[in-house]
């Protein structure tokens, strides 16, 4: 074993291929050594993106109860369960635990906090600095589009779009009139999403967005060559 | 999260089952929580995966595989979709795609449906050790793409 590279053996964590024995290993050297947990993290990050092509399902009504449940059969040991040099302790939340455990006891604060969990797992509200109703060519509202200062783009589908399979639907926008347009992302599960581009100028009143249909895996050229399913101009919300 | 745990359950009621105990444990693990939220991602489907295959690999095969139950799709099928959802500029598109499909699919099967070495074996009737191979020689390739 010891001929085989920690970069290795840390991939082989993150794939589900270790045995216990080796999990618990790098754990071990996780909870040691910094560098090695950074090394984890990295790996981790680098196979996200095929999480997020799983279908984003609604969560069937009743898993709240049954988790509060869990939660208050098992008992108050939140806190069990020691902290570990991988990760970075949140010491607001650290200094909170005990208020917030007994809160959780109650059931409410359980909810509240896994509902938010999972808020974002869906899409991440976003505090837009510009909002855009999408139109398709008969002018019914398709999507709505709401841009923060630092790109983050919430993308909200007003109805189930009719999406060929061999396509998925692409997110443009235009940050110059007169440029080209700029890829904000693939909506592969065709629901609402929050997409992040790095590198473009905040976004501003009039600018384009629209969306296209698209081979699988995004436009070849980078540039929108499919259909256009709604497009609309951007403006800023008065507060 | 729940699309994470159905396609490498493949049932309904256990991949609930796993999002249910996910969510026990996030509570219990919430003094952890990393306050960038790309790594708390990275840190909840951990968590979810994690659940997932300790039910694939406890398991009894008769319940866990039973094909009547299982969902119809195919592991090709579903492997085929996750690929293609992945945008074609994304670094890791880019790096699978340099890949022969031998090493891709066994890193997919493994991550996305779970699979041991063993299983990845059976399901492409390769040898075992042909199949560490590949996952071993694969990884570094991502590894060295994706650096």
């Amino acid at each position: 074993m010891t001929d085989r590279s920690l970069s290795e053996r840390i991939d082989e964590v993150v794939l589900g291929l270790a045995s216990e024995a080796e999990l618990f290993e790098i754990e071990g050297l996780c909870a040691a050594d910094a560098k090695v947990a950074a090394m984890l993290e990295r790996a981790r990050q680098r196979f996200l993106a095929l999480d997020e092509t799983a279908d984003i399902l609604p969560l069937p009504d009743g898993l709240w109860a049954r988790v509060e449940t869990s939660l208050t059969e098992a008992g108050p040991h939140a806190d069990e369960i020691p902290a570990t040099a991988q990760v970075i302790a949140f010491a607001p939340l650290q200094h909170r635990l005990k208020t917030w455990r007994l809160a959780a006891l109650s059931g409410i604060a359980a909810t509240f906090m896994l509902a938010s969990v999972l808020g974002w797992s869906l899409v991440t509200a976003v505090d837009p600095t510009v909002i855009a109703v999408l139109l398709d060519d008969q002018g019914q509202p398709i999507a709505v589009v709401e841009g923060t200062q630092s790109n983050q783009t919430l993308i909200t589908l007003l109805e189930n779009a009719r999406v060929p399979d061999d396509r998925v639907m692409q997110v443009w926008t235009k940050p110059q009139d007169d440029g080209s347009p700029v890829s904000l992302g693939l909506l592969s599960t065709a629901r609402s999403l929050t997409l992040s581009v790095d590198g473009l100028p905040p976004p501003r009143a009039d600018q384009l967005y629209e969306i296209t249909f698209e081979p699988l895996g995004g436009s070849p050229t980078n540039l929108p060559t499919g259909p256009i399913l709604a497009k609309g101009f951007a403006k800023t919300p008065v507060y | 999260m729940l699309g994470v745990a159905r396609r490498m359950l493949r049932r309904q009621d256990l991949a609930e089952d796993a999002v249910q105990e996910c969510f026990v444990l996030l509570w219990r693990k919430a003094h952890q929580f990393d306050a960038e939220r790309g790594q708390a991602k990275a840190w909840i489907y951990t968590i979810l995966r994690n659940r997932c295959l300790t039910l694939l690999r406890n398991a009894h095969p008769e319940t866990a595989l039973d094909p009547a139950e299982a969902e119809e799709a195919s592991d090709d099928a579903i492997l085929e979709i996750a690929y293609n959802r992945l945008e074609r500029t994304h670094d890791l598109r880019i790096c699978l795609e340099s890949l022969d499909p031998h090493k891709r699919m066994a890193i997919l099967s493994s991550y996305i449906l779970g699979y041991s070495h063993g299983e990845i074996a059976g399901r492409m009737g390769a040898p075992l050790g042909s199949v560490k191979a590949w996952v071993r020689r694969g990884l570094l390739m991502l590894r060295e793409c994706l650096s």
